[in-house]
């Protein structure tokens, strides 16, 4: 057993190097959808909230606040997002957003994959 | 000796019992509303305004970038057309099954005059966005209100304010404006163009036309000072007038089951910066909470309890542009009634609230907000023609807001309040034409712009209707 445990403990320690950082308001305003119709909409609506720490939203681009509630899944978060869910207030305030739209941006906020 | 051990046990099971119930009725009480489908059978997505307690799934949704384009659609739309910013209204103004229309492509500064201080702004500008904007040309606005995501439209056409000695709400600031009509016109209104659509539709809930364009008389960029402290009720409540007239701006909140307020206070200064530190307000919001949801059938507890963890609470000062100070981000959502009173009877009025609430609604924590607003001469808009104070009482989200009709309204409508346009009131047609001087001559002039009835949902029919 005792020659695994430096592997182990460079496992841990690579484990720890990799977990996710929170993000400052400065990092996530920073962001911004490369897509111009979704980033355009982003403006408008979602950067409001999350990219403000204030607000309560979780800040786009945090996994640290982000990978629990992608967990969920998207059918759910869009859902939430759409019809509100604790302080989110129903469509984040884009009058004008499809559920694709919305969909795309939670992925964006997310940190995941298009 | 074992009869005396039986009642102890009965009554530490009765009394252990009751605590359980007590804590499953809050838990029930405590749970997310019931969401609405995100998408209709028709497969329309679901708008909801900011508090969630109003929705519609339209058929339409359009944005349109210019004037031109929203008179066009003002023409050719099926009715009714509802025009939407943030959707902080409360009450029923934006809900239609067929046009929600969005100014999110008429966003920033168009021009600005460094004479005059007056800036042009496209309508559906976020006021988080505007204080940043007129800030880099050296300008800010008067005043602003409690919240910032508000659209200058939204905000504008519904009277919404701030507080402060002679400040008049945001819509005082408007020397012109841009109104597209059902008539597929560009209107521009000022006091010398279309004067009466000017006066009419200044404050004009959406209902005459879309606002596309303002032209905003604003102030030069000045820092303030903001103080926040937590005082005596009864001190806030005495000295009420006094302190109006010593600061530029000034409100308070009565925070019910205790014995304090929170004062807040801005004053222009030339002291050095002193960021705003982390909002406290959402996580003060959520302790009155927990000490409701500990003592709400226990009211002196409550008392002592609140008392006890807000009399030590230091003041916050921060001193910055007025655009980062003066309005807040409130992310904890409720329902709200806010009434604007003659001065005068304010705090009669004020003290017949605080006395129903603790009397009668031991559910309720969030605070009671109390302020100060100068008159304008917009026809429809709730200052006009007299100085008012405000009195807004508030319900978390999850919570049951049909006191605000049974037992705070009547107060507020004998004390000859006027209701805020966007905040829950019981009020039809018959009752605003009481208490609007200029009620019948202002829809003379939005009958003429929108003959159809266009822009009336079903919540303006009762409202701009006669029945």
């Amino acid at each position: 057993m005792g020659r695994f445990e430096p592997i182990g403990l460079a496992l841990l320690l690579l484990a720890g190097c990799q977990q996710a950082q929170p993000l400052t308001e400065v990092q996530s305003a920073a962001r911004r959808p490369a897509d111009a119709h979704l980033a355009a909409l982003y403006d408008g609506s979602c950067r409001a909230c999350h990219t403000h720490r204030d607000s309560g939203a979780p800040l786009s681009g945090d996994h640290t606040q982000w990978d629990a509630r992608w967990a969920k899944g998207p059918d759910t978060l869009l859902q939430n997002a759409v019809a509100g869910y604790n302080k989110m207030p129903a469509g984040g305030q884009c009058a004008t957003c499809t559920a694709g739209d919305y969909a795309a941006m939670i992925r964006f906020m997310a940190d995941q994959p298009q | 000796m074992g009869t005396s051990r039986r009642a102890l046990l009965i009554s530490g099971g009765v009394v252990a019992a009751g605590a359980v119930g007590l804590a499953g009725r809050r838990l029930w009480l405590d749970r997310e509303p019931v969401a609405l489908p995100a998408v209709d059978k028709g497969g329309h997505l679901l708008w909801q305004n900011w508090s969630g307690i109003e929705h519609a799934y339209p058929t339409t949704r359009a944005a349109p970038a210019s004037a031109d384009e929203a008179a066009h659609l003002l023409k050719t739309a099926s009715g009714p057309v509802r025009a939407v910013g943030a959707g902080h209204s409360f009450t029923g103004l934006v809900p239609t099954d067929a046009t929600l229309v969005s100014l999110d492509r008429m966003t920033g500064v168009l021009g600005h005059d460094p004479a005059t201080h007056q800036a042009s702004v496209a309508a559906g500008t976020r006021l988080y966005e505007l204080g940043p904007a007129l800030a880099a040309i050296g300008q800010a606005m008067p005043n602003l209100p409690d919240i910032n995501k508000q659209s200058l439209a939204g905000g504008t056409q519904t009277g919404t304010h701030g507080t402060g000695r002679g400040l008049q709400a945001v819509h005082g600031g408007i020397v012109a404006f841009d109104l597209a009509t059902p008539r597929g016109e560009v209107m521009e209104c000022s006091a010398t163009s279309n004067p009466e659509v000017f006066n009419a539709a200044r404050v004009g809930l959406g209902a005459f036309g879309i606002v596309t364009r303002f032209t905003l008389q604003n102030q030069p960029l000045t820092r303030v000072k903001k103080v926040v402290s937590m005082r005596r009720r009864d001190d806030l409540i005495d000295g009420w007038d006094d302190m109006v007239g010593r600061h530029r701006n000034v409100e308070f909140y009565v925070i019910p089951f205790s014995n304090y307020g929170q004062l807040i206070t801005h004053d222009e200064t030339t002291e050095p910066v002193r960021p705003r530190g982390p909002d406290t307000d959402a996580d003060g919001a959520m302790q009155l909470k927990h000490a409701r949801d500990l003592f709400e059938f226990a009211s002196p507890l409550r008392f002592w309890m609140a008392d006890h963890l807000i009399a030590d609470v230091p003041d916050q000062v921060s001193i910055d542009e007025g655009w980062k100070l003066l309005s807040n981000e409130r992310p904890v959502r409720f329902c709200e009634m806010e009434y604007h009173l003659p001065r005068e009877n304010q705090i009669a009025a004020l003290r017949e609230v605080i006395a129903a609430i603790e009397t009668h609604r031991s559910d309720v924590f969030f605070p009671i907000e109390v302020r100060a607003i100068a008159a304008d001469d917009a026809w429809l808009s709730s200052f006009y023609g007299r100085d008012s104070g405000s009195i807004a009482v508030h319900a978390y989200y999850k919570d049951d807001y049909q006191f605000f009709y049974t037992l705070i309204e009547p107060i507020l409508r004998r004390h000859g309040g006027r209701p805020h346009w966007g905040k829950l009131n019981s009020l039809v047609y018959n009752d605003f034409a009481a208490l609007y001087p200029r009620w019948k001559e202002a829809l003379a002039v939005r009958d003429h712009l929108d003959p159809e009835g266009k822009l009336l949902n079903p919540y303006l029919h009762k409202v701009l209707r006669r029945d």
